[in-house]
């Protein structure tokens, strides 16, 4: 009826290793939870070895991005975030980058922009451009790698160009598919502070922060 | 962080999200992700539980389980590097048929319906290739940086065969118990019906998501 051969009793594992067995892998279990999956799945780290094994930096990022998403769905994203920026605007004035200066043979960049980011934080900066416009950007990265997310939206338009992951730089145009916000998210995720420069020239309103 | 800028990006969470935001070589939370790919892919599970339903030597768990593991080793590697587009759903109801097909095998139903037995050292390295190319697909999915592709890939593997290795464990303890039951004969045919019930629940999950996503 099977396709097996009847085992004698013999060859089964006898009760109580069977036994024992089930308590090592309990065991075994709660170790690897407590220093390895917590870590990794929550940043919940009691006894810093998930912080050794560089899992608990994983916890930590997952958290991160999990409040990030968490926070876009509350705001329903763009238009209560556009209400909600004129709003905060009453309280924060927005930066607006300096002139650039000229470029040395050739033509000149007409904003720039330079920050520091410590490990963990980020920034923002847009162009604010009508569909179809394009604008020339050069983007240098000192001190450490970033990742940046270029990115537009408006209307309740969203679209993603470009994702980088520990750029040095990075030089390019884009073109606006909507009326809309156009610009860079970064992170550094480095272990040291990183200082990011940009330049853009090129069909926009404004280059404005949007941290 | 502003309001504003929460709203800003698409964020990416979970695994994939982690995996977007790091570069170069992770080997400890690549071998993380494995194991726990692993062990919390039922689809995996149920095959291996299929595997070994019958075996009672430890020797013939080791060959079957290593048959296994390079199969999908291979394709899992190969898979990844080559960026092998591969359906996600075709392979992984193909995964959902491996466990009908084991279910079967179980069952003796080739043997009475055919009156031959398919050779099963074949049959699990085959399958453990349609297996490793799923996993393939879904590591594919994580986009994972190319600094540090190959180690972290590699570490990637380690961990899934870590994952096997303690599924495998928790299986012969539970299947240990239920042996020494006098029972066990008569209740191995429903679980392998129940098995072979779920294989069929895959493949028609994915089948339906390739046509719904199509």
């Amino acid at each position: 009826m099977f396709n097996a051969e009847k085992p004698s009793l013999d060859e089964l594992p006898s009760s109580k290793q069977l036994i024992r067995s089930t308590v090592i892998a309990g065991a075994a279990a709660v170790a690897i939870l407590v220093t390895v999956v917590l870590p990794a799945e929550y940043n919940i780290d009691p006894t810093g070895i998930g912080e050794a094994l560089g899992l608990a930096e994983m916890g930590a990022i997952k958290s991160q991005l999990a409040e990030e998403a968490e926070a876009d769905r509350q705001m329903g994203l763009d238009e209560q975030s556009s209400l909600l920026d004129s709003v905060l605007g009453l309280f924060v004035g927005t930066a607006y980058a300096q002139e650039a200066a000229p470029a040395e043979g050739g033509e000149a960049w007409r904003d720039e922009t330079t920050f520091t980011l410590k490990p963990g934080d980020s920034a923002e900066w847009k162009m604010v451009m009508e569909a179809g416009q394009t604008a020339e950007y050069q983007m240098l990265v000192e001190g450490g790698r970033v990742n940046f997310d270029l990115h537009g939206h408006g209307g309740g338009n969203s679209v993603t160009y470009e994702k980088g992951r520990g750029s040095t730089g990075a030089e390019g145009e884009v073109t606006a598919d909507f009326d809309g916000e156009h610009g860079w998210f970064w992170r550094n995720r480095d272990s040291a502070d990183v200082t990011v420069k940009v330049q853009v020239r090129g069909e926009y309103a404004e280059f404005k922060d949007a941290s | 962080m502003s309001v504003a800028q929460a709203a800003a990006h698409n964020v990416t969470e979970g695994d994939a999200g982690y995996i977007q935001e790091i570069w170069g070589v992770n080997i400890i939370p690549f071998t993380y992700l494995g194991a726990k790919h692993m062990v919390t892919g039922y689809d995996h599970i149920l095959f291996l539980l299929g595997v070994v339903f019958f075996l009672y030597k430890m020797r013939d768990v080791g060959i079957y389980v290593s048959l296994f593991a390079l199969g999908h080793s291979t394709t899992m590697l190969l898979g990844v590097w080559f960026g092998w587009g591969v359906n996600a759903y075709i392979v992984d109801a193909i995964i959902g048929l491996s466990v009908v097909y084991k279910a079967l095998d179980n069952l003796g139903a080739y043997q009475r319906w055919f009156g031959f037995q398919p050779n099963t050292k074949a049959a699990t390295l085959i399958f453990g290739f349609f297996h490793g190319t799923g996993l393939a697909t879904k590591i594919l999915d994580y986009d994972i940086a190319s600094d540090g592709l190959l180690a972290n890939l590699l570490a990637f593997n380690v961990g899934v065969e870590l994952g096997q290795l303690m599924a495998l464990a928790v299986i012969l303890i539970v299947m240990g118990f239920w042996r020494k039951s006098p029972n066990f004969f008569a209740q191995a045919y429903t679980a392998n019906v129940v098995m072979m019930t779920l294989g069929f629940i895959l493949m028609g999950y994915q089948l339906t998501g390739l046509f719904v996503a199509a």
